[in-house]
């Protein structure tokens, strides 16, 4: 077993490494001079020379590499040539309300899907497992940013109940700060329930099908306390596996839905870095989407083995 | 959106297990999708043949119409009609689908059969690999590719191909695994018969399901991703209709005229589910078969 | 006069700087000239109240010294930094932290006397030094083509703690506007260590915070020289979206849309009693530009072409839901030496056609390439389908704002044959028509010789040579004027001293109150 988890471990640490060599030389790759770009129409020659030199621009490419691999370990990299701010602050910051609005969208998803996929499961080939699974279906069809568009329209515009954006960090206004999240993360939580309730059921249905359960059956406990008692566990494992590896979805689904309600996470820093051509600032939020995903697989592996011995091979 | 690595759950079939005797004999999912699907793939052919107007169109006299005969599904604040953009859009919407998706299909598969009939350090570089390219999402590709490349539809169907080339490789070397392990795999070895030769005659035939299934699913992927990216201004340039644009400019006309936005977003929805729910009656149909015969 | 008037680099961002430049009041600043007509200033001790405005394309970098952004000096000028002067609502020059000031005969020299209690919020007194030490900063420090503007500036002087002298190279009628704007503020000496995140001035407001991608705090300046303003917390709030915008002010999230991007949604605040609507004029002339450098634009045959092909009535009907003024050359409603120059290439698709053929181009292709606002994006549309409509082949493409367009259109190469862009800052017929090197490319000796001339000339001939140059523009054909962008206000129907007109650079925020 710790085998296992060392070899996981080093395989996760190569995939960071690779990772960041290629994001590091996918944005060198981009044609034009960072400092130029930055600085802007008018900028004279003396003040391109300047800004490169402060950046340490006009080192090799290896150099900057390491330089910045360096500070992205110690949690500082480095300072946006455009705006001339600490890169590591606004990085915090953002991940903060990104965390908050993928955090409360899967606690959504969860309470969807559980019951949701469960019912499908128990009530399969019936008419209301019908109904529940086709609304999933039409559930997972749907954009997040649809689903934002939507809830605006109804609740913001129309109703009047919840603001239709914004953001008030939760120590300052709690209350407001719960109205602004609703929404957003009604958006991403109700598609990602509709995925995850699909693999509950698929997951519960098997379960079911289980020879002890039958025996449980048998023994006069009905589907549902069967499922309960002893199923459950068994259950689970696919349900969390497939909640961690839907993150990179979920970060990715974060981005639209900040755009749409206008919240200033993580995915609205990196559209509008790319908008500016702030390309320091670019290659960090991407490293930190990366570093978060492989992160979150690596857990999950282990979580995997451990939920599930049965499974602890291939 | 659907995880490409996972395997999608199955639609609400009949079981065999649970009544005795019945066959697996409704598929609505698989009926329920291919008719989606084909709705989808009439309107972007027909498209090129006609459209009831020309989708650029801007006539300033027709504003913001509602639905009429002359305009099917009304027009939008530049006078354009837009059941025309619509038929156009399905046209982007087909084009980016099978450009990505085929550039995933063509890398990933011979990938995934390589993974699986090769060395085991190739197949877990391969492995690894996908893992790592999981870890960038289609969209997140495509940002960067904009940023490098300046956006386009041809950096989006790149970045949503590499994106989706993991799924099929994983759902290839899973398939082809389990075909070399069936005895006429092995006696064919046996007799020495050379390994590319094993591949065509014996592996690909038998994964064929498996990628088929795997192309409907990563369709409605990519079609999510192209609609995410002309929705953020990533995607397709102006002048070419796209159903995530025109759904970003209905936004400011929400509250004047909803309907602009319900129609983009219907087209988009019913175009995802036609391909998840194909995808997961070929699944149930094909599924069956493997259970079969291993 | 030299070329390179504040202004030649900065293109609005989203639109917004035009209509959220609040016009600078004199009386607020507590000095002693009498009130502009109309609003009465706010009265006394300010409250303790707080607003909260909505604005779109928030700002890179505080630091509008390196920035040729509308967007920072929106926010800090007139509130975190002052000038020795501002303008009024009517456009007039207005004392700031110079109570008063004299130019000689030959307006040569101009003698300020200075605010005598004014302190930086870094408990720095501002002396005469520091007026200098600004003045010569923008000479030296400056990057742009906005520093320009004080080129004209042969030497400053601190002749007294209070007193500064400034002696030009020439005379000119425009500096003292210009120093109504960005150039105009004055730093403090020991303040000017992190300009890109900490402002330090003299103003009515300091920076609380910046929270990146969000929004500006301000708070009070405790030890402002002047009156204090009536709202003691302001909040910028800035919109990547219009459409969030214009919902953010229905739930109450903000008080004030200082700018509406998206005039489409208009319609769901008219008849609404909570709010009220402004609609004026703005400096933001929408600008069709003509390549010079392009070969079938250096015809004036086919320039002409192209005006006449657009019908900028249905255009403004069309793209901005009908608000926005028509206006026939580079000059707002607001400005002296306006005329209504539409009559000069009225909307004529058949004499259009005609001019082509004469030109010998029945058959011409030009790339539009359009910034990703809201507002070129709209329109662009709508003039690519009207000079199709006249025979001509419009190649339309978006590029990133600022990156993209900035490096493609705007800098050399300058790869286009026709863009659209706001030009909003005050009086930039010099820099966008009197210099060839811009992106345009205009290269009209006469018109050059002619801006000198009404920058030395009285205030009269000023008038004159400039209703003269503007006229000249229209007839050449040097671009096309699609519209004015308007100044589209939304906000709480309580909410006092919102201008009608956005002239200066600024959103004076000192102007504001609640009934």
């Amino acid at each position: 077993m710790l085998l296992r988890v060392l070899v996981r471990a080093g395989v996760l640490a190569a995939s960071l490494a690779v990772s960041s060599v290629v994001v590091f030389g996918f944005l060198a790759a981009l044609p034009g001079d960072p400092a130029r770009v930055a600085l802007g129409v008018n900028a004279t020659e003396e003040s391109v020379a300047a800004l490169r030199t402060e950046f340490g621009l006009d080192r090799s490419l290896g150099d900057q590499y390491v330089d910045w691999v360096g500070g992205m370990i110690t949690g500082d990299p480095g300072r946006s040539y455009v705006s001339k701010a600490e890169i590591g602050p606004q990085l915090a910051d953002r991940m903060q309300v990104t965390l908050w609005l993928v955090a409360s969208a899967t606690l959504i998803a969860v309470i969807i899907a559980l019951p949701a996929g469960t019912l499908m499961a128990v009530r399969h080939g019936r008419r209301s497992g019908l109904l529940l699974a086709g609304l999933s279906q039409l559930g997972v069809a749907v954009p997040a940013f649809l689903a934002g568009i939507l809830l605006i329209t109804l609740f913001a515009v129309r109703l009047r109940w919840l603001p239709s954006g914004g953001w008030t960090p939760p120590v300052e206004d709690p209350a407001m700060f719960l109205r602004q999240l609703t929404l957003p993360a009604l958006a991403l939580g109700v598609v990602q329930g509709a995925v995850l309730s699909r693999y509950v059921r698929s997951a519960v249905i098997d379960v079911l099908r289980e020879d002890y359960l039958r025996t449980a059956r048998a023994k006069g406990l009905t589907s549902l306390r069967a499922l309960w008692r002893h199923g459950l566990r068994n259950a689970m494992v696919p349900v969390v596996t497939v909640l961690g590896l839907q993150l990179a979805t979920l970060l990715i689904g974060a981005v639209v839905v900040e755009r749409v309600f206008v919240v200033p996470g993580l995915g609205k820093l990196l559209l509008d870095a790319v908008a500016n051509r702030d390309l320091l600032l670019v290659q960090a939020v991407v490293m930190v989407l990366v570093v978060a995903v492989l992160v979150v697989n690596f857990v999950v592996d282990l979580l995997y083995a451990v939920l599930d011995p049965r499974l602890r091979h291939g | 959106m659907v995880d490409p690595a996972l395997p999608t759950p199955s639609s609400p079939v009949v079981h065999r297990g649970d009544v005795a005797g019945v066959g697996r004999r409704h598929n609505p999912s698989l009926v329920a999708g291919a008719l989606l699907v084909a709705l989808v793939v009439v309107v972007a052919l027909v498209s090129f043949v006609w459209t009831p107007y020309a989708p650029s169109r801007v006539d300033t006299s027709s504003r913001l119409l509602g639905l009429s005969a002359e305009h099917w599904l009304g027009t939008d604040k530049f006078g354009r009609d837009v059941a025309s953009q619509i038929m156009v859009g399905a046209r982007t919407t087909i084009f980016v689908g099978v450009i990505a998706v085929g550039v995933a299909a063509v890398v990933g598969v011979p990938l995934g059969v390589l993974a699986a009939m090769g060395p085991r350090w190739l197949g877990q570089l391969v492995m690894r690999t996908s893992d790592l390219v999981l870890a960038f999402p289609a969209l997140l590709l495509a940002i960067m590719f904009g940023a490098v490349y300046g956006s386009s539809t041809l950096t989006a169907m790149v970045a949503i191909g590499i994106a989706t080339i993991p799924s099929f490789a994983r759902v290839t070397r899973a398939g082809a695994l389990q075909v070399l392990s069936r005895e006429y795999v092995l006696a064919a070895r046996v007799a020495g018969r050379r390994r590319l030769a094993i591949a065509v005659r014996h592996v690909l035939p038998n994964v064929s399901s498996l990628v088929i299934v795997q192309v409907s699913v990563s369709f409605a992927i990519a079609v999510l991703a192209e609609a995410a990216l002309s929705f953020l201004g990533l995607g397709t340039p102006l002048t070419t209709p796209s159903w995530g644009r025109m759904l970003q400019e209905s936004q400011e006309l929400l509250s004047v005229a909803p309907r602009l936005a319900v129609v983009p977003g219907v087209a988009i929805a019913v175009a995802v589910l036609g391909f998840n729910l194909l995808g997961d009656g070929l699944r149930d149909r094909y599924d069956p078969k493997l259970e079969r015969a291993s | 006069m030299e070329s390179g008037l504040i202004g030649s680099t900065r293109v609005v961002s989203g639109g917004l700087a035009v209509a959220s430049l609040l016009a600078l009041a004199a009386c607020s600043a507590g000095s002693s000239t009498s009130p502009p007509d109309g609003t009465p200033p706010p009265s006394g001790e300010g409250s303790d109240e707080a607003l909260v405005l909505g604005l779109v394309a928030e700002p890179a970098s505080l630091d509008f010294t390196q920035d040729a952004g509308a967007a920072i000096p929106q926010a800090l000028l007139v509130n975190v930094y002052e000038g020795l002067v501002k303008l009024g609502q009517d456009g007039e020059i207005e004392p700031a932290l110079a109570t008063e000031w004299a130019v000689s005969d030959d307006g040569l020299t101009y003698t300020f006397d200075l605010v005598e209690n004014a302190v930086f919020t870094n408990g720095e007194p501002m002396t005469a030094d520091d007026v200098v030490f600004s003045i010569e900063r923008v000479q030296t420090e400056w990057a742009g083509s906005l520093a320009r503007a004080m080129d004209v500036v042969e030497s400053a002087e601190a002749t007294s703690p209070t007193q500064v002298v400034v002696t030009l190279t020439q005379p000119s009628n425009n500096w003292l506007y210009n120093m109504t704007t960005r150039i105009g503020a004055i730093f403090s000496q020991s303040g000017i260590d992190d300009l890109a995140s900490t402002p330090i001035g003299t103003g009515p407001y300091e920076l609380a915070q910046w929270n990146r991608g969000d929004s500006i705090e301000l708070t009070g300046n405790e030890d402002y020289w002047g009156e204090a303003p009536y709202f003691s917390e302001v909040t910028l709030r800035y919109f990547d979206d219009p459409t969030a915008l214009n919902s953010a002010l229905l739930t109450g999230t903000i008080d004030v849309i200082t700018t509406v991007q998206a005039p489409e949604g208009l319609a769901q605040f008219e008849g609404n009693e909570d709010l009220q609507i402004i609609e004026g004029t703005t400096n933001g002339e929408v600008v069709l530009s003509f390549n010079h450098r392009s070969a079938p634009f250096q015809d004036l045959q086919v320039r002409q072409a192209v005006r006449q092909a657009i019908d900028r009535q249905a255009l403004v009907d069309t793209c901005w839901a009908g608000r926005g003024e028509l206006i026939g050359s580079m000059v707002p409603p607001t400005d002296p030496w306006y005329e209504d120059l539409t009559d000069v290439a009225p909307y004529d698709p058949d004499e259009s056609r005609r001019l082509l053929e004469a030109a010998g181009q029945t058959d011409l292709t030009l790339r539009l390439r359009l910034p990703s606002l809201p507002y070129a994006t709209s329109c662009g549309q709508v003039v690519a389908s009207q000079l199709e409509d006249v025979g001509i082949t419009i190649e339309v493409d978006t590029l990133e704002f600022p990156a993209q367009w900035l490096a493609q259109v705007f800098q050399p190469p300058n790869d286009y044959d026709m863009s659209i862009v706001a030009h909003v800052e005050p009086r930039d017929v010099p820099p966008l028509f009197g210099d060839p090197t811009y992106y345009l490319g205009y290269d009209n000796p006469e018109v050059v010789q002619q801006l000198a001339d009404a920058d030395a000339g009285t205030v009269d001939e000023q008038v004159t040579i400039m209703q003269d140059v503007a006229r000249t523009l229209s007839e050449d054909a040097a671009a096309d004027w699609l519209f004015l962008l308007p100044n589209l206000v939304v906000a709480d129907a309580d909410i006092t001293g919102l201008p009608e007109n956005a002239i200066g650079e600024a959103l004076d925020l000192t102007l504001l109150a609640r009934s």
